[in-house]
C-alpha cells in the first residue's frame, strides 16, 4: 500500500499554488454546506469539479478512488434514511416498521449530493497536489513549521512502519503465536506486536530530537524556503475572489429560493 | 527573545486554547439543543455547515495554541504515534474486529507527554488521513483531539498508576467522544458513516428515535467499548516499557504518572 494518492502530471490544476487550491476546495464545501437544495451541490459537482477533474489528467484515478470510498456511504445512506427517515410522511412502500418515504429519499440526495462533493473535491486536491509542496506553501503563509515536520514525518514514516509491523508480526508467528479466528480473542495478538513496535519505533525518538535540536528546530527565528512554492499575482488576487464569490452564491441562493 | 514576546505568545497560545474549547462546545450545545434537520429539510444545510466549520475551526484554534509548547522530543514523537494510529487502525479493519483502535498512539503519546501533546497528535492524525488516503475522517478529527485532552489529564490524575483505573477512564472518555461525534455523522454523513453503524441508526430510527438521538445511541454502543480496550491496550504497553524510558519524559516526572517509585533510582 503506498501511503499518499498523489499522481505526478505536467497539468494545470497541478501547476496551481497549494494555498490556492485549498482555499478553493474551502469555499466550495462551504457553498455545498450551506445552501440547502440538493441541485446546489449537483451544479457546483458539474461547474466546476468535473471540469478541474478533466483538465488535470487525473479523471480515471480519481473516479476509481472516490468510488471506493463513496459507494459503501451512498448504499447506507439511501437504505437507512429512505427506509428509516423520522420525517417521513409520504410513504410509497411499508413492511413492517420500516417505510420507504419521499422525504427520507430527499434527505438522502441532499446529503449523498453534498458527500459526493466533499469526497470528490478532496480526493482531487490530494492526487493534484504533493503533501510536501502543500506544507511549504502553508508554511510561507505563517503555519508553524513544527506542523510542517510531523506531517511530512508521519508521511515518510507510514511505509516503515508497515514494514516493521509485518516482520514483527513474522517473527512472533515463527515462535508459535497463532492468530485465533474468533475476533474477540484476536485482540491477543495485539500485545505481542504492539509492545516491540512502539520500544522499537519510540527508541530512535531521543537521538533524533538531539539532531533536531543540533540543526536549529527549536528556534522560532523566520525561516527562508530553498524551493519557493510558484504563486502568482492572478492566484493571490484569486484567493480573496473565490471567497467572495462563495459568499456571493450563497447570498443569491438563499435570497431567491428563501 | 526577551521575556516579554515569550509571555505575549503565552497569552496568545492560552487564549487560542480556551477559545477553541469554547467554539467546539458551543457547536456541540447548539446542534444539540435546537435539534436541526428532522421536518423543516431547509433547516438542514446550516447543521451540517455549524457541525463541519465550528468542529474544525475550534479543534485547529486548540492545535495551534498547543504546538508551541511542545518540546522538540515531543515534536519527534509526534509522527511515530500518528502511524501507530494509522497503521494499527488499518491493521485492525483488516483482522475484522468489531472495534476501530485507531487512537492507541493519541493515548500513548497524551500519557507520556501530557495533554497538548495529545491534542496535536489527535488532529494530525486524521489531517493526515485525509491528506493522503481517505477525506471521510478528516470532519471527525475534533473527536481525536478530545481523546487526546481527557486521556492527559487522566494521566495527569494519576490513572495509569493503577491497572483497574484506565478501563474507566477509556470508557468515560468513550462516552465523551460519542457525543461529541454524534452531529458529525449525523448532519455531515446522515448517519451513514459505515456499513455496521448505519444498520445501527436505521435500527434506532425505526424505533423513533430522532437522528442525532439514532447516531448518539449509536456511538454510545461502540466508542466506549473502543476506547476502554484502546486505555487498556496503553497501559499494558505503558508497563511493558523500560522505567529508564518512561522517566525521560518531563510530563511523567512532573505529576508522577507512574507512581512514585523510581527502579531507576534504586539501581
Amino acid at each position: 500500500m503506498s501511503s499518499t494518492l498523489y499522481v505526478e502530471r505536467a497539468s494545470p490544476i497541478h501547476r496551481l499554488n497549494p494555498v490556492t487550491k485549498l482555499v478553493a476546495l474551502l469555499c466550495l464545501l462551504v457553498v455545498v454546506f450551506a445552501i440547502p437544495q440538493w441541485w446546489a451541490s449537483l451544479a457546483v459537482l458539474l461547474l466546476v469539479i468535473v471540469p478541474a477533474a478533466i483538465s488535470s489528467g487525473v479523471a480515471a484515478r480519481l473516479a476509481r478512488s472516490a468510488g471506493q470510498l463513496l459507494l459503501p456511504i451512498l448504499v447506507v445512506l439511501v437504505l437507512v434514511q429512505g427506509l428509516t427517515y423520522p420525517g417521513g410522511r409520504t410513504v410509497l412502500w411499508q413492511w413492517g416498521p420500516l417505510a420507504l418515504t419521499t422525504e427520507g429519499l430527499m434527505f438522502a440526495l441532499t446529503i449523498g449530493a453534498r458527500l459526493v462533493c466533499l469526497v470528490l473535491a478532496s480526493v482531487l486536491l490530494v492526487l493534484t497536489t504533493h503533501p510536501g509542496d502543500l506544507m511549504s506553501a502553508l508554511t510561507e503563509q505563517g503555519m508553524s513549521p513544527k506542523f510542517a515536520y510531523i506531517i511530512s514525518s508521519t508521511l515518510q514514516l507510514i511505509p516503515s512502519f508497515q514494514a516493521r509491523a509485518t516482520s514483527i508480526l513474522l517473527a512472533q508467528q515463527a515462535r508459535g503465536l497463532t492468530v485465533p479466528s474468533n475476533p474477540l480473542r484476536r485482540l491477543g495478538v495485539l500485545m505481542p506486536l504492539l509492545g516491540p513496535l512502539v520500544l522499537g519505533m519510540f527508541t530512535d525518538i531521543e537521538e533524533r530530537s538531539t539532531a533536531m535540536e543540533a540543526r536549529g528546530f527549536g528556534s522560532t527565528a523566520r525561516r527562508t524556503t530553498l524551493v519557493p512554492v510558484r504563486d502568482t499575482r492572478a492566484q493571490r488576487v484569486a484567493r480573496w475572489v473565490i471567497p467572495v464569490l462563495a459568499l456571493a452564491a450563497i447570498l443569491v441562493s438563499l435570497r431567491w429560493i428563501g | 527573545m526577551t521575556a516579554r514576546s515569550t509571555d505575549t505568545n503565552r497569552s496568545r497560545n492560552l487564549a487560542l486554547v480556551v477559545l477553541g474549547t469554547l467554539i467546539v462546545l458551543a457547536t456541540y450545545l447548539y446542534l444539540v439543543i435546537t435539534q436541526p434537520t428532522e421536518l423543516a429539510q431547509s433547516s438542514s444545510a446550516p447543521a451540517g455547515l455549524i457541525a463541519m466549520a465550528g468542529y474544525l475551526i475550534g479543534a485547529v484554534m486548540l492545535a495551534a495554541g498547543s504546538i508551541h509548547r511542545l518540546s522538540t522530543t515531543t515534536i519527534a514523537m509526534a509522527p511515530v504515534a500518528i502511524a501507530l494510529n494509522i497503521v494499527v487502525g488499518q491493521l485492525v479493519a483488516v483482522l475484522g474486529l468489531p472495534v476501530y483502535l485507531d487512537s492507541i498512539g493519541t493515548v500513548l503519546v497524551s500519557a507520556l507527554a501530557g495533554p497538548a501533546a495529545g491534542v496535536v497528535t489527535g488532529i494530525l492524525t486524521n489531517v493526515i488521513w485525509g491528506l493522503t488516503l481517505n477525506p471521510v475522517p478528516l470532519p471527525f478529527a475534533v473527536v481525536q483531539v478530545v481523546i487526546g485532552l481527557m486521556a492527559g489529564y487522566a494521566a495527569r490524575l494519576g490513572v495509569f498508576r493503577t491497572v483497574w483505573l484506565p478501563p474507566i477512564a477509556g470508557a468515560i472518555t468513550g462516552v465523551v467522544a460519542a457525543m461529541i461525534s454524534a452531529p458529525i455523522s449525523a448532519f455531515i454523513f446522515g448517519g451513514a458513516t459505515g456499513g455496521g453503524t448505519g444498520v445501527l441508526v436505521g435500527m434506532f430510527q425505526a424505533m423513533g428515535q430522532s437522528l442525532l438521538a439514532s447516531t448518539t445511541l449509536q456511538g454510545l454502543l461502540s466508542d466506549p467499548l473502543d476506547k476502554l480496550i484502546t486505555f487498556t491496550v496503553v497501559y499494558l504497553v505503558l508497563t511493558a516499557l523500560p522505567a529508564r524510558f518512561k522517566q525521560r519524559f518531563p510530563f511523567v516526572r512532573e505529576y508522577q504518572v507512574f507512581g512514585t517509585k523510581v527502579p531507576t533510582s534504586k539501581a
